[in-house]
């Protein structure tokens, strides 16, 4: 079995070309960072695994992302990279190539994005490039797959090594090479030649690892001593600027001969839509404009016609064939009672608003696709500033309207560590999906001509709270100075249908995994609460366990404006995963379907309560999945609990202000 | 000169990028820029937000402040 791994700088088309070439699908998207974690995939033609790793600049990392590259080469082994050139930058790509060379493996470089290159008028000589580098270059279009069967081809058992390629950095880092070299155990499991420039570079990760391996005082010393006579000798002020020059002139002198670029002065699109996207006044109100947008799509025009289709087919035929089924297989009145008041009624309470959450997940996926990400993250990025953030911060919190789960794993691309844990932390008060079924019930119930406008202002209530929160936190807990900011501004790509297609079935699929498993599970258990009591089974609901458990929460909530123990059950079983204070109140109210069960609500709420309801659903604690992604990321059970408990205290903090001010204002 | 005190869509020549933060600067190597390499300046967003700036068709944010840090020579 092949282990090979697929390297190249950020957003190049790795994790299109690994869709391509395992036949699978990883997120996907166009800006810098989508993928932040090692995936592994089957390569279609049976030789070996196919490894997609997040995208980088250089083997030296500066953020958490980067470093997963750096580690992959230093701890794991692996038989040979391919590695993507982005054809359209093809200068600073090879930058990378060359430290790829140097580890002595076998390369083939997949010479992506020729399409882009083409249109801007940039003609590379492949055969010569591969003749000078001493590899295959294979020119590829990975979004449509043309060129990838020759890669396919190329990877057999037989990848051949060619270790020809060596960069010589001249005579004093040559020597401190040599010096490494010696002191360097001689069993490493990696290459030597590599290991000592990486060192002198200054990589730490590659510095962290030899020093595992033993005491590295005389290497440091070198690696100081060359730094010091680098600075004094040459015109570079430190090791890691010549070596950076060198690679840079010897690049030159390969684009020299193998590059021809035709100046095209025409205006490309991408400049067109930026003069809008990043215009100065109207960048925030473009972007503000552009989400409620999504929010009367969702809402409004397309998904609740939709949703109330599926309502009727779910409590309708469905639940008719069930019950003829359940009968005429002779089902005892209790399995009876668990599959239709328990999971239809939980389940599929949750399953009418598929409609509204694919159509979130499609816009989302297209704003990524886009190349819209990043132009947010400018236009955002002095707002952030002024918080203690960057811009960068923001496109997790994009992705966290989506879900959660991965906006806490997008955070890792924020280079400094407490900028990362900011953005961690305040993630989850984005509103994600699953708490979209929430609001489309209540606003159905109170606020129907509004629906869309109450939405956003519970999404930008999210916003405006993690600011705030960012602002606080970052003058007291998480205090520094440093905070850095630059991102890629990628030019804009028509996202395809297809591939949209496919993002947002990766996306919605996850929703649907949780209807089968959390919600299932979640519904299942509250049921069986609801059904027993102190006095047996089949207790009136208001004697049931989970009457007892709610009372519990009622009086704390009362202030709030929903002090029933309805409430207090639902939003306990919401830590699940959110959607299922819908499936309880569903369970609970024991109605048919959405429509009715809106009808009883308006009995137990009023609007204000309402309102104060989805506040405190918005911002109470992360879900289940988000806390367990908070304490991988985190890496620290002080920071998770922390994130719960300040979660639950603005939630309540909020929520009480907004009912009691309400109250006084006369709503 | 000083990058931002080109005017919009003004064409540059990096000289000196010493006097830039460490990490950010390490961030415009590996975005290829360095000594020597020409930008233009597309857009600078309003109190005292990130500019845009293009090299090689490559576009990307900086903030004001470190761009203030980037000494370029127009070109003439
Ligand atoms: N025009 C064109 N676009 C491409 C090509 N390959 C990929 N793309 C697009 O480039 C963007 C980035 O693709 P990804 O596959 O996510 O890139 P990546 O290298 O995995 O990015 P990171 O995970 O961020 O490092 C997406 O919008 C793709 O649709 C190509 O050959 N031509
Ligand atoms: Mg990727």
């Amino acid at each position: 079995m092949l282990n090979i791994a697929l390297i190249g700088n950020p957003n190049t088309g790795k994790t299109s070309l690994f869709n391509n070439l395992t036949g699978t699908y990883q997120y996907v998207g166009n800006w810098s960072g989508v993928t932040v974690e090692k995936k592994v995939g089957i390569i279609k033609n049976k030789k070996g695994n196919l490894i997609d790793l997040p995208g980088v600049y250089s083997l030296s990392p500066l953020s958490k992302d980067e470093a997963v590259v750096s580690n992959f080469f230093v701890t794991e082994t692996f038989d040979g990279m391919i590695n993507i050139v982005d054809a359209s930058q093809i200068e600073r790509n090879l930058l990378l190539t060359l430290q790829l060379l140097e580890f002595e493996k076998p390369v083939i470089i997949g010479l992506n994005m020729t399409d882009v290159a083409k249109r801007r008028g940039i003609t590379i000589n492949e055969q010569l490039l591969s003749e000078k580098l001493g590899v295959p270059v294979v020119p590829v279009i990975a979004r449509s797959g043309k060129g990838t069967a020759t890669i396919n081809d190329l990877l057999t058992d037989d990848l051949k090594v060619d270790a020809s390629f060596t960069l010589k950095y001249g005579p004093i880092i040559e020597e401190s090479i040599n010096q490494i070299i010696h002191l360097l155990p001689a069993n490493l499991s990696i290459p030597k030649r590599w290991t000592a420039i990486q060192l002198l570079e200054g990589n730490a990760e590659v510095r962290k690892y030899i020093r595992s391996l033993g005491d590295g005082a005389g290497i440091d010393s070198i690696i100081q001593a060359t730094n010091e006579q680098i600075a004094d000798e040459t015109a570079a002020s430190n090791t890691s600027k010549w070596i950076y020059s060198v690679r840079k002139a010897f690049i030159e002198e390969l684009i020299q001969s193998s590059v021809v670029t035709e100046e095209s002065e025409n205006k490309s699109l991408t400049d067109k839509i930026d003069k809008i996207a990043t215009h100065p006044f109207l960048g925030i109100p473009i972007f503000l404009a552009t989400m409620f947008l999504m929010f009367k799509l969702t809402f409004d025009w397309l998904g609740i016609p939709l949703s109330d289709i599926l309502d009727g087919f779910i409590s309708g035929s469905l639940t008719t064939w069930l019950t003829n089924g359940l009968n005429t297989a002779g089902a005892s009145d209790f399995i009876k009672a668990v599959v239709l008041d328990g999971i239809v009624a939980g389940v599929g309470g949750v399953l009418v608003f598929v409609p509204q959450i694919f159509i979130l997940f499609l816009l989302i996926s297209f704003l990524e696709d886009s190349g819209y990400m990043a132009r947010a993250a400018l236009v955002m990025d002095r707002t952030m500033e002024m918080v203690g953030l960057n811009g960068k911060a923001f496109i997790p919190m994009i992705i966290g309207f989506g879900c959660n789960v991965p906006g806490v794993m997008a955070a890792r691309t924020i280079e400094t560590p407490r900028e990362r844990m900011l953005t961690i932390l305040l993630t989850p008060l984005m509103s994600c999906s699953a708490r979209l079924p929430v609001y489309a019930l209540f606003v159905g119930a109170f606020f129907a001509k509004y629906q869309a406008l109450v939405v956003f202002s519970l999404y930008v209530l999210g916003i405006v709270v993690a600011l705030t929160l960012a602002k606080i936190f970052s003058s007291t807990i998480l205090k520094g100075e440093f905070s850095m900011f630059i991102v890629e501004l990628p030019p804009y790509r028509m996202p395809q249908g297809k591939a949209l297609l496919r993002s947002t079935w990766d996306k919605g699929k996850g929703f649907i995994k949780k209807a089968g498993t959390f919600i299932f599970g979640g519904s299942v258990l509250i049921w069986l609460l609801s059904y027993s009591g102190p006095a047996g089974f089949d207790v009136p609901m208001d004697d049931s366990f989970l009457a007892m458990i709610g009372n519990v929460l009622a009086p704390i909530l009362a202030p709030l404006g929903f002090g029933t123990w309805q409430a207090g059950a639902s939003l306990i079983t919401g830590f699940l995963a959110k959607e299922v204070v819908v499936s309880a109140m569903n369970i609970i109210y024991h109605v048919p379907n959405a429509d009715s069960l809106q009808g009883l609500l308006s009995n137990e709420f009023s609007a204000l309560s309402a309102f104060s309801f989805m506040v405190f659903v918005l911002l109470y604690v992360p879900c289940l999945a988000t806390v367990a992604t908070i304490r991988k990321e985190a890496g620290s059970v002080k920071w998770t609990w922390f994130s719960v408990v300040y979660a639950l205290v603005i939630a309540y903090v909020l929520s009480l202000v907004i009912y009691q001010g309400g109250k006084l204002l006369g709503y | 000169m000083l990058l931002t005190q080109l005017n919009k869509g003004e064409r540059a020549t990096i000289i000196d990028l010493s006097l830039v933060n460490e990490s950010v600067r390490r961030r415009l190597l590996d975005l290829g820029i360095s000594e020597g390499s020409q930008v233009c300046l597309q857009c600078k967003l309003p109190f005292k937000g990130p500019c845009m700036v293009e090299n090689c068709g490559q576009s990307l944010g900086i903030r004001l402040q470190d761009a203030s840090y980037i000494k370029v020579e127009k070109k003439c």
